[in-house]
């Protein structure tokens, strides 16, 4: 006959297991000397572990516990009397510093991010609108954006690709606005970029 | 005269009946000291542990929400502490343990446990073998023995109280027993002559 395993000896033993499951393992009992040795043992055990007896608390244990409630008590109403008045002045006003702060931030902040990107949108046309004649008249500047945009339009015109300048170029400068936006907010503030 | 619920009454100190607070120590004062009696070795330290119970459960009244049952509630607040002030104090309970004069470590003496222990039977030391024995298992498992064999909680409860599974429960109290059942097996033996 196959003995049990031990868990299930031992879940029958300490009552951890459901009565269709101990009436299996009580069946199994019945017939095997070995799990139900096991299971013996582990009932003497409990016995055994029964005669740890715990002491009865010491008499000031109640008092005790009543004193610290208690002065749990005061200490909570002298809080809220002084101490939580203060807590919670102490807490607006930081708020409300925060709140001022943050709103100075903002709006500084907000302005010139609002002037540096108008600015700078305006600057980049108009660099671009301003580099064209120069590109005629200066053609040994190829490492400006303009130039490498100039001199590829001839290239498409001859290889068939229809291109109208006014309605592409607009679109590739704002694609390069877009793709370039985080390089130019790089770029010194406060220089006039528009020639004027 | 209808004995309140736990629930009933932890709901009444809530509201800031302070009789209420007074039944609940009352019921629950015996199973806490015992719970810590026999869960850190020091009896003050118990006692002291006691205490911070009932305190935390009056400081957190307003914030009682009744989603488990109050003991789960209550011995979850108790095993936190008691394994908290165990590692707190181990080194210090390792050392007074090596310092004892009757011998070595807990652990230590738990490895060959047959010499020592009949050494102990002549001296009729029984409780202290079983106290030693259920002290030097590890944490968790201790304290799932003694919740589950002194305090006599439920094996679902004693889940929610450790946040483990039920099977890990059951884990824990297999390996336990087994564990209190090879380590006390002279006294076993002696039990049945």
């Amino acid at each position: 006959m196959k003995c049990l395993e031990t868990e299930a000896l031992i879940s029958y033993a300490y009552h951890l297991i459901d009565e269709p499951a101990a009436a299996q393992v009580r069946a199994h009992l019945g017939e095997c000397p070995r799990c139900r040795e096991i299971v013996e043992q582990h009932g003497r055990l409990g016995a055994l572990l029964d005669e740890w007896k715990a002491a009865e608390p010491t008499p000031g244990f109640d008092a005790r516990v009543r004193q610290a409630v208690e002065a749990q008590q005061a200490r909570r109403k002298a809080w809220g009397f002084w101490g939580w008045d203060w807590a919670r002045g102490l807490a607006l006003a930081s708020l409300g510093v925060l709140l001022v702060a943050g709103a100075v931030w903002f709006t500084r902040n907000h302005r010139s991010a609002s002037n540096s990107s108008g600015g700078r949108s305006v600057s980049y046309l108009s660099g671009v609108a301003m580099q064209r004649p120069q590109q005629a008249s200066s053609p040994q500047a190829p490492a400006q954006a303009g130039v490498k945009t100039a001199q590829g339009m001839p290239e498409l015109k001859s290889a068939g690709v229809s291109f109208n300048e006014d309605k592409d170029t607009q679109a590739l400068e704002d694609y390069d606005l877009a793709a370039n936006f985080d390089l130019l907010s790089e770029l010194p503030k406060g220089e006039p970029r528009v020639a004027n | 005269m209808a004995i309140e619920t736990d629930l009933e009454l932890m709901l009444r100190v809530r509201d800031g009946d302070s009789a209420s607070f007074e039944i609940l120590l009352r019921r629950y004062r015996l199973p806490m000291v015992s719970y810590f009696r026999r869960m850190v070795r020091d009896p003050g330290l118990a006692e002291d542990l006691a205490q911070e119970v009932f305190l935390r459960v009056y400081k957190s009244r307003e914030r009682y929400q009744p989603e488990a049952r109050f003991t789960t509630w209550l011995y979850r607040i108790a095993t936190n502490l008691a394994l908290n002030a165990i590692r707190d104090r181990k080194d210090e309970v390792s050392d007074a343990a090596s310092d004892n004069a009757e011998g070595g470590p807990i652990v230590e003496r738990f490895v060959d446990p047959r010499p020592t222990v009949e050494q102990r039977l002549m001296q009729g030391d029984r409780k202290r073998l079983i106290r030693q024995a259920v002290e030097a298992l590890p944490e968790n498992q201790r304290a799932a023995v003694i919740l589950h064999k002194y305090q006599e909680v439920d094996y679902r409860q004693i889940a929610g109280i450790l946040s483990v599974s039920e099977s890990a429960v059951k884990s824990l109290l297999f390996r336990a027993y087994e564990t209190l059942r090879v380590r006390l097996e002279p006294l076993l033996r002696e039990g049945q002559l």
